[in-house]
C-alpha cells in the first residue's frame, strides 16, 4: 500500500500543472515579442555545421514581421537556414490558438526560469511542440526548444542586454538538426590532402549544427519597406 | 643561350598551330561562360541540391570567381593537349622538317638544345596560362560580377570572402604553370623518342587521360599508386580554394611535379644525347 502511495505521489508530481497564469504568461510573452514590427540590426553570424566552412559573416539584418528576413552583405552571400527554421524568435513561438502546459520552474546558470510547453492547435502548423524557458521578471524567452514537422528540433538560446524592453536579444545561438551533404565525387574531383583524410576519419557523423548571431545595434519599428526584402542578385530569385 | 631561346620562341610563335591553342582555349572558355550565362542557375541548382534542402543562400552565387573555377575544372584535360601540341612537336618538328641534323651541326651541345626546347615550351606554357587567366577570370568577372566564392567539394561546402579570392587565383595559376610544365616535359621526352609529331602529342594525351582516370577512380586497388601518379598532383591548384589551405599537401604535390619534370627532362637529355639522328 505504501508502495502504491509513492507511485501515486510520483505520478501526480510529474504531471504538468495546468496553471491558469501559464496561458497569460505565454500570451503576454508573445504579445511582447510581436510588438516588434520590424528592425534593422548590424550583426555578426557564425555558422558551425560539420560540412560547412564559412567565415564569420558581418552584415545588416532586416526583419519585418511576421517572417521577412534579409541579411545584406554589400555584394556578399548570406546563408540562412531554410525559411521554416527562421532566425527570429517570432517564428519559433507558435502562432494562433495554442494549448499551454506549465512545466514548473528550473534553474539554469543560477537563474530561475519558468518552463512552458506550447502545442499549436493548428494541425497544419510546422511547429508540433515548443518548449519555452521564460524569465518572468523581464518577460523574456531565454530558451526555446521547438519540434518542427519537417525540420527536426531547433533549440534557440537567447542572451539579452540593451534591448530588453523590445525582447530583442544581443546574442542568439540556434542549434538545429542538419542532414549530411554529398556531391558525386566525379563532379567535385576533389584534391584531398592527407590532413583532410585524417580529419574526415575523426569527424563524428554529427547531425547538429549551430548558428550564432551577435546583434551589435538595433533600429526598431522604423517602418521598413517591403522593397528591402525583394531579392536582388543573379541567383537570388530562385532561392 | 638567350639568342637560341629567342630563335626557338620565334619558331614557336611563327607557327599557326601555336595560335590555334590560344584560340581553342578562348573558344572553350567563352562557350562555358555562355552556358553559365544562359543555364548556370540550373547547373548551380543541381550542384547545390544538398545545401538548398537545408539552407537558403542569397546573393550572386554564380559570380565571376565561381565561373572561373568551373572553367579551370572543365579545362583539366584540354590544357595538357594544348601544351602537348607545342612541346610534343619541339624535337620531332625539327626532325620532320629535316632541320634537326643541320641544327646539330652547329656548335651547340645536345643537352643545351634539349634545355632550350624545354625552356621555350615552358615560356609557351606560361603565356598560355596567363591567357587563360585573362579570358577566364577577367571576362568572367566582367560578365558575372564579383561576390563571395563558393567551392563545392564532395563532402564540404566552402565559402570564401570576395576579398580573399584573388591571391588564391594567383597561386592557383602559378601552380597550373608548374603542373603544365610537367606535361610539357613529358611531351618533350616522348618527342625525343619519336620521329613524327603526331605520336608524342597523342601519346602524351593518352598517358594524361589514362592516369587522370586512375587518379580519380575510387577503387581501393589504385589507392596505393595514386600518390605516385603526377596526375593526382596536377589538380593541387584546387587546394588554394580549400579552407584552411592545405599548404603542406600542396607543397608535397608541387615537389612531386618538380621531381617528375626533372626526371622527364634528365631522361630526355640522356636519351637524346645518345640518339642516332637520321633526319
Amino acid at each position: 500500500m505504501k508502495k502504491h502511495l509513492w507511485l501515486l505521489f510520483l505520478c501526480l508530481y510529474s504531471l504538468p500543472v495546468f496553471a491558469g497564469d501559464a496561458n497569460e504568461l505565454f500570451y503576454a510573452l508573445r504579445t511582447k515579442v510581436l510588438s516588434v514590427k520590424d528592425y534593422t540590426a548590424d550583426v555578426k553570424m557564425k555558422i558551425d555545421v560539420t560540412y560547412m566552412r564559412i567565415p564569420e559573416l558581418k552584415g545588416t539584418l532586416y526583419f519585418k514581421s511576421p517572417d521577412k528576413l534579409r541579411l545584406e552583405r554589400h555584394g556578399g552571400l548570406s546563408v540562412f537556414p531554410k525559411k521554416n527554421i527562421n532566425l527570429t524568435l517570432v517564428n519559433l513561438i507558435p502562432a494562433g490558438q495554442v494549448m499551454v502546459l506549465d512545466m514548473g520552474y528550473a534553474t539554469r546558470a543560477g537563474k530561475k526560469e519558468r518552463i512552458l510547453k506550447v502545442v499549436p492547435e493548428d494541425d497544419q502548423s510546422n511547429i508540433v511542440l515548443s518548449k519555452i524557458w521564460v524569465d518572468e521578471e523581464n518577460m523574456l524567452a531565454l530558451r526555446t526548444e521547438t519540434t518542427t514537422r519537417n525540420d527536426g528540433t531547433v533549440i534557440m538560446d537567447l542572451e539579452f542586454g540593451n534591448y530588453i524592453p523590445y525582447a530583442l536579444p544581443d546574442k542568439v545561438t540556434i542549434l538545429m538538426d542538419v542532414k549530411d551533404y554529398k556531391l558525386p565525387k566525379g563532379m567535385a574531383m576533389d584534391y584531398i590532402s592527407e590532413n583532410e583524410v585524417e580529419s574526415k576519419a575523426k569527424a563524428s557523423k554529427g547531425t547538429k549544427g549551430s548558428i550564432q548571431i551577435t546583434y551589435l545595434k538595433y533600429a526598431v519599428n522604423t517602418g521598413l519597406s517591403d522593397n528591402i526584402f525583394k531579392l536582388k542578385g543573379r541567383n537570388e530569385e530562385e532561392n | 643561350m638567350i639568342q637560341l631561346l629567342r630563335i626557338e620562341l620565334y619558331k614557336i610563335f611563327k607557327r599557326p598551330r601555336t595560335y590555334i591553342s590560344f584560340g581553342i582555349m578562348t573558344a572553350i572558355t567563352f562557350v562555358i561562360q555562355l552556358a553559365m550565362l544562359t543555364d548556370g542557375k540550373t547547373f548551380i541548382g543541381f550542384a547545390m541540391q544538398g545545401i538548398n534542402e537545408q539552407f537558403d543562400i542569397q546573393g550572386n552565387i554564380l559570380n565571376g570567381y565561381l565561373v572561373t573555377y568551373i572553367i579551370l575544372q572543365s579545362l583539366l584535360v584540354q590544357i595538357p593537349l594544348l601544351v602537348a601540341l607545342v612541346a610534343g612537336d619541339s624535337l620531332t618538328g625539327e626532325a620532320n622538317l629535316g632541320t634537326l641534323r643541320l641544327l646539330l651541326t652547329k656548335p651547340i651541345t645536345r643537352p643545351k638544345l634539349v634545355l632550350i626546347k624545354f625552356f621555350s615550351s615552358f615560356i609557351y606554357t606560361v603565356l598560355l596560362i596567363i591567357w587563360l587567366a585573362i579570358v577566364a577570370l577577367f571576362f568572367s568577372l566582367l560578365l558575372f560580377g564579383k561576390g563571395d566564392m563558393i567551392n563545392l567539394k564532395s563532402e564540404t561546402f566552402i565559402m570564401i570572402m570576395q576579398n580573399d579570392v584573388m591571391w588564391r587565383y594567383a597561386a592557383a595559376f602559378g601552380y597550373a604553370v608548374l603542373a603544365m610544365t610537367t606535361i610539357a616535359s613529358l611531351a618533350l621526352l616522348l618527342s625525343a623518342f619519336a620521329d613524327n609529331s603526331i605520336g608524342p602529342i597523342i601519346s602524351t594525351m593518352g598517358i594524361v587521360v589514362v592516369l587522370t582516370i586512375l587518379s580519380n577512380l575510387q577503387i581501393p586497388l589504385f589507392n596505393h599508386i595514386k600518390p605516385y601518379l603526377f596526375t593526382t598532383h596536377t589538380i593541387g591548384w584546387k587546394g588554394f580554394f580549400d579552407e584552411p589551405v592545405p599548404y603542406a599537401a600542396i607543397a608535397r604535390s608541387a615537389m612531386v611535379l618538380i621531381l617528375y619534370t626533372l626526371g622527364f627532362l634528365v631522361t630526355t637529355i640522356f636519351y637524346f644525347n645518345r640518339k642516332d639522328i637520321k633526319s
